[in-house]
């Protein structure tokens, strides 16, 4: 394209540069009009007046432009748009609904500037509109689009809020899972011992004339030995969870706890006698599966190393002193020879009865579980007259937890010895 | 962060007793800058941003805080103990004449002395028997309104909310922004403002008042300044002969004569 040159200036219509400036005003593109300070209307233009279907008497002088506004388009003006004018001089695209003559609203921009006289005195407002229909409705839909995302994005944090909640619950699932497959396999290996056990003795003692009873005898030993593999590595994973999150300390109702445990004891031999007496203490406050596992190993074994010319007699008993709580459990078999063992009698693997099977795991984890309580662990004990465990955990504040009581949870050393401990032997 | 900084406050002038100025709604302490200077000479002035406007501390804008006009008094009456403010008269435009009435009410005694209500309002929705202005729809309304002008504030104006007032580009900004504020602040401010009612807050207030009314004013009209002369007994009531929400900005010579004249009626203990 060539620019124009000044040859082609005078093939212009000259009308176009001789407009009429009051033309201009009427009928210019955009709403004009001029008010007093306070806002009060004296000039209008035509284009302003066609938008508002009002006449012009109407308006002059006897309306103010806060009023050509929605009642809120109003609020805002006069909290924000007067100060402004006043401090500032001007204000600059503030978007507000005109009210038209027959209600219906006209969405636009206004910029105005405050004319002042020579004394600096406010004189008057000088205001025009733009009609934005059409950008109204788009700035709308991004409004709409802004309050969605919002709203969206508070629905995320509900959902977040539920998803949390649920997490916690599955928490708690699995660790009540953790406790009942802890104390199913604990409880489950010392019969699965017994049987294995059973199951020597029988190989030994009975003879098969079958032929198939070859293999049918491997087969059920290894399937014991698998099912033992099992609880073993069951009981890994669930110590392993429990190394690392400590069991909170919770109220132990002694009587029916310690005759579960009776009850999942082997079949104790005939005349054997149990005395609970928990009148000084019924309930310890303490990790449950701690308490379990120490007292099934010292129950255990005051079955397992009964005087063989006796019926068991075992006595679980409370007492209190200033300071402890004293868990007791007196049995009158064959007893332990303190002088000679005194030293190495919590020692892992230290066995003081040969002439009974056991691993020598279960005073080991017996003393290690009171420590962990912060308690410890006395014996009496005299050759063929029976032994006496005390078990001393520090006395709780009135109504309170005590800190000391809480890491009664699986101990975190090596689990193996654990596990093999609740076979309770010595 | 203090009550100073929170409250972007400035203090200028000498006098024994302070003037503390609190703005209104829709903006900030620069709507004092016709009035407050003229007590400079006999007055301590104080002026303060409402925290969520002006150059206070955004941040500290809780809306579960702030969502009674009280939190506001609280913190006026903490910049009064920050600057050991013996003797105090408190100027409230707008909505700060109410936050100014529950500063009045909770101050320890003797510490405020009187108070200035310019274009008071104790609440802005009709009522059985009251009639405040406006109903629910209106304030809906200015809520759209709002919002309609605030369109692109977030990524324009977030760097100088942020508060870089040395940056002169940011500087020329801020000035153009004058009496703007974080939208969501402002929406939640709208709602405390126009939502409110403290008319219940008025026997309790005992401190002579002075109520600045504008002749023509739709936010705060006469009949709601007349009704808070008859809840107050004793105040004095002038009515200024204006037009707009604004007195102190569309009459300031007659707002600081009348400001005076009540100041120095004032029995000098």
């Amino acid at each position: 394209m060539t620019p124009p040159d000044d040859a082609s200036l005078p093939a212009l219509d000259l009308r176009l540069t001789e407009e009429n400036l009051d033309d201009l005003y009427e009928h210019a593109p955009c709403g004009y009009c001029t008010c007093l300070p306070d806002g009060t209307l004296v000039k209008l233009n035509q284009t302003l007046l066609g938008w508002l279907g009002y006449r012009r008497d109407e308006l002059v002088a006897r309306r103010c432009l806060q009023q050509l506004l929605t009642v809120g388009g109003r609020l805002h003006y006069e909290t924000h748009c007067a100060p402004l004018l006043l401090l500032q001089g001007q204000v600059r695209e503030m978007s507000y609904l005109l009210r038209r003559r027959d209600g219906s609203t006209l969405p636009v921009l206004l910029s105005a500037a405050l004319v002042r006289e020579p004394d600096g005195t406010p004189l008057a407002v000088r205001v025009s509109l733009f009609d934005i229909t059409e950008r109204r409705k788009y700035e709308q839909e991004l409004l709409r689009a802004k309050v969605q995302a919002e709203e969206q994005r508070e629905q995320l944090a509900r959902a977040n809020e539920q998803l949390r909640a649920k997490n916690e619950q599955l928490t708690r699932i699995n660790a009540d899972l953790d406790s009942f497959v802890y104390t199913a396999s604990h409880d489950l290996k010392q019969p699965i011992n017994n049987m294995v056990g059973l199951f020597e003795e029988l190989r030994r003692s009975v003879t098969f004339h079958d032929a198939e009873a070859g293999p049918m005898m491997s087969m059920f030993e290894d399937a014991l030995a698998q099912i033992l593999a099992t609880i073993d590595g069951l009981t890994q994973v669930v110590q392993l969870q429990r190394a690392m999150e400590q069991v909170p300390a919770e109220p132990v109702a002694l009587l029916p706890f310690t005759e579960d445990i009776i009850r999942s004891l082997q079949p104790a031999p005939a005349g054997t006698r149990f005395e609970l007496d928990f009148a000084a203490a019924p309930v310890l406050r303490i990790a449950r599966p701690g308490l379990h596992s120490l007292l099934y190993n010292l129950l255990s074994n005051a079955l397992k190393y009964a005087a063989p010319d006796r019926p068991p007699r075992v006595r679980v008993s409370t007492a209190r002193t200033a300071h402890a709580t004293v868990l007791s459990v007196q049995d009158n078999g064959r007893g332990i020879d303190l002088t000679r063992h005194h030293r190495e009698l919590f020692q892992l693997f230290r066995r003081f009865h040969p002439e009974v099977a056991g691993t020598g795991m279960g005073l080991y984890l017996v003393n290690r579980l009171a420590r962990q309580a912060g308690g410890r662990v006395e014996v009496d004990s005299a050759v063929d007259a029976g032994t006496t465990f005390r078990i001393f955990l520090p006395q709780e504040e009135a109504g309170d937890s005590t800190p000391d009581a809480r890491p009664l949870a699986a101990p975190p050393g090596p689990l193996s010895e654990k596990e093999r401990g609740s076979q309770a032997t010595r | 962060m203090t009550a100073l900084t929170r409250n972007n406050v400035s203090v200028t002038g000498t006098g024994e007793v302070a003037l503390v100025f609190i703005h209104g709604f829709g903006c900030d302490q620069r709507m004092w800058r016709l009035v407050a200077p003229a007590f400079e000479d006999r007055y301590r002035v104080v002026l303060l941003d409402l925290v969520g406007a002006g150059g206070s501390e955004v941040g500290a804008y809780d809306p579960a805080r702030y969502a009674a006009l009280q939190a506001h008094a609280d913190d006026v009456l903490a910049v009064v103990r920050a600057l050991a403010l013996p003797r105090v008269v408190l100027v409230g435009h707008s909505v700060s004449a109410m936050i100014a009435v529950l500063a009045a009410i909770a101050a320890p005694a003797g510490i405020v002395e009187r108070l200035v209500l310019v274009a008071p309002s104790p609440r802005y929705l009709n009522d059985a028997g009251y009639v405040g202005g406006f109903e629910r729809v209106d304030i809906e309304e200015l809520l759209e309104a709002m919002d309609a002008n605030y369109l692109g504030w977030s990524g324009a104006m977030a760097p100088v909310i942020m508060g870089h007032p040395e940056q002169p580009a940011l500087a020329q900004e801020l000035t153009d922004s004058f009496c703007r504020t974080d939208p969501a602040i402002a929406r939640h401010f709208a709602r405390v403002t126009f939502l409110g009612d403290n008319r219940g807050d008025l026997p309790r207030l005992h401190t002579p008042t002075l109520i600045l009314q504008s002749a023509h004013d739709v936010i705060a009209p006469l009949p709601v300044g007349q009704y808070l002369h008859r809840q107050l007994p004793g105040s004095e009531l002038v009515v200024l002969d204006t037009s707009g929400h604004c007195p102190h900005l569309s009459a300031p010579a007659p707002t600081i004569a009348a400001i005076d004249h009540f100041l120095g009626a004032a029995p000098r203990p």
